[in-house]
């Protein structure tokens, strides 16, 4: 090696260095919202949690304790219904998309998922109001449920179809060699292959819209007591944050701090376990 | 010796691609039979004419016929799907389904198609038959991929042979594996070929030399020549059989 190469390779070094020490500094710069955040929701939220946030109702102005259990049920109710109606179907255009991709209703289908995904969550509560709402009379859970699962659904139609392109065609063909039919083939083993990453998709949307907030304004609205009727208004987590996080009495900003935190340590463990579960299977290979 | 598979002046198509051109070729049943020449030549069109997955790509379409069992697979009353029941297929990419066990592989082709007698027995059998046993039988639930290359391999041949199929069409199966994995699935088709025909695609000629009885030499989408192994690899008639296969071209 001649002394002239030896000073390139010193100067791209250092170059090297610099980069590399640029992108950690960016790196970290992007870190410093989500601790900052998940610091500040933790800080105000955990001194309040208590059996009681999740067992009671909420108190009337002037009264101490009481909790945000109605929410916390409202929004594990809104949130089921919205995903028993947008899991499967958002799976099934999933399915269509990807392996009936060449026909031309796939297109639209497509473009249609597309654009519905880019539609404000806000702009899918009014539609719901006007779809449901209006109709019934009055605001129901039924109604956010509805605004929930459509919002939901192009979510998890796009992570299935993604997933499923994923699974190697001659995954399929070795199924068709079988002498299996091609919709079994789908059902029974291309969904089967790529069960983990839809399951991951799935539980990472459904995390998403149970912070949904603007929709559930014009649909489910809110609620003093316990859930009892998808035909009843019900209250949810992100909307008591809204309204109590606002209110000027402190007992409830603290509810308010105390359901964020919860809130936010629900998308922390959905995520965890997913990123568990979905390391673990791949280990087991 | 009576033919179970026979092309009989079989064409075949990706949409204005001529990819086989008039094929005829009969298969004595229960023999190993290799198709070889150079990459490109219509292997693996002609192999996938033979169990109608040729039809599953897009605008592809098949003219000519082709005899199972003395009775034609193109017959317009036959479904497809039904057809591939009875001819086994095995890929070059071993290619176990994810998700699913050992056992799962094995059977999920009699499951899905309805048959779910004895299947702890059919895959008992079949992966006896795919000399995979003695090394799967304590962990038959763990992932079918969690296996070798070579052992996947095997697996693959053993979800075929679950369906009892009379005829195997293996594509250029060792093609993906270590020399002994590869040593092993050839000693498989040897004992195979006592029961189920074997067509075989390979771009190896020592392989067609070593396992099969009868070789086909393909080019540019015709049958050159289809002869005894032992005559084809030693006085080739055609001038181009012997280019190929003293290595030439290809
Ligand atoms: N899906 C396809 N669409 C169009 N042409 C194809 C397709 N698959 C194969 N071919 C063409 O058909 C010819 C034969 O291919 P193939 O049967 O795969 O050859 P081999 O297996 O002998 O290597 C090749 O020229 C190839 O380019
Ligand atoms: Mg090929």
């Amino acid at each position: 090696m001649n002394p002239a190469d030896f000073q390139i390779s010193i100067a791209r070094r250092l170059k090297n260095r610099f980069v590399i020490l640029l992108l950690i500094a960016l790196a970290c710069v992007a870190l410093i919202p989500l601790i900052h955040v998940l610091h500040y929701v933790y800080a105000q939220g955990l001194p309040h949690w208590n059996l009681n946030f999740f067992t009671e109702l909420p108190k009337p102005v002037g009264e101490s304790g009481g909790g945000l259990g109605n929410a916390v049920v409202g929004s594990f109710f809104l949130v089921l219904v919205a995903a028993i109606v947008g899991v499967p179907v958002g799976i099934l255009v999933g399915i269509f998309l990807s392996e009936y991709s060449r026909s031309a209703l796939a297109g639209w289908v497509r473009t249609s998922i597309e654009l519905l995904s880019g539609v404000p969550s806000i702009v899918l509560g009014i539609f719901a109001y006007s779809a449901i709402v209006v109709p019934i009379g009055h605001f129901s859970m039924l109604a956010g449920s509805f605004a929930l699962a459509v919002i939901l659904l192009p979510v998890v139609a796009k992570t299935t179809e993604e997933v499923l392109k994923l699974i190697p065609s001659h995954i399929r063909e070795a199924g068709l060699a079988l002498g299996i039919p091609r919709w079994k083939v789908t059902l029974r083993i291309v969904l089967i292959a790529a069960r983990s990453g839809i399951t991951t998709g799935v539980a990472l949307a459904l995390a998403r819209v149970a912070g949904e907030t603007a929709p559930l304004l014009f649909t489910a609205l809110s609620s003093q007591h316990w859930p009892r009727s998808l035909l009843e208004p019900a209250a949810s987590l992100p909307v008591q944050i809204y309204s109590f996080a606002l209110a000027p009495f402190e007992e409830w900003n603290h509810l308010a701090w105390a359901a964020a935190s919860v809130l936010v340590s629900l998308t922390l463990v959905t995520n965890l376990i997913m990123k568990w579960a979905t390391r673990s299977r791949g280990e087991s290979r | 010796m009576k033919p179970i598979v026979e092309a009989k002046n079989l064409n075949a198509y990706f949409e204005n691609f001529h990819a086989v051109k008039n094929v005829s070729l009969a298969v004595p049943e229960k023999s190993l039979v290799a198709l070889i020449g150079p990459s490109g030549c219509g292997k693996s069109t002609f192999l996938r004419c033979l169990n109608r997955m040729h039809e599953e790509i897009p605008k592809a379409r098949v003219e000519g016929e082709v005899l199972l069992g003395g009775s034609s697979i193109y017959d317009r009353k036959l479904d497809p799907v039904a057809v591939r029941r009875s001819i086994g297929m095995v890929f070059q990419k071993p290619n176990p389904f994810p998700g699913m066990s050992i056992f799962e592989n094995v059977v999920v082709g009699l499951k899905l198609t309805g048959s779910r007698d004895r299947m702890d027995q059919v895959a008992e059998e079949a992966l006896k038959g795919a000399a995979l046993w003695e090394e799967v039988k304590d962990k038959l639930k763990k992932p079918g991929t969690s296996l070798s290359g070579g052992q996947q391999q095997r697996l693959c041949i053993a979800r075929a042979l679950a369906m009892k199929p009379p005829v195997l069409l293996m594509d250029e199966p060792t093609s993906a594996l270590d020399p002994i994995s590869t040593a092993k699935v050839e000693e498989l088709m040897i004992s195979l070929k006592k029961s189920v025909t074997l067509i075989v695609v390979t771009h190896n000629m020592q392989q067609a030399a070593r396992v099969s009885d009868r070789t086909a030499f393909f080019l540019m989408g015709e049958l050159v020549e289809y002869d005894e192994s032992s005559t084809l690899f030693t006085v080739p008639k055609d001038a181009k059989t012997e280019q190929y296969i003293t290595g030439r071209f290809g």
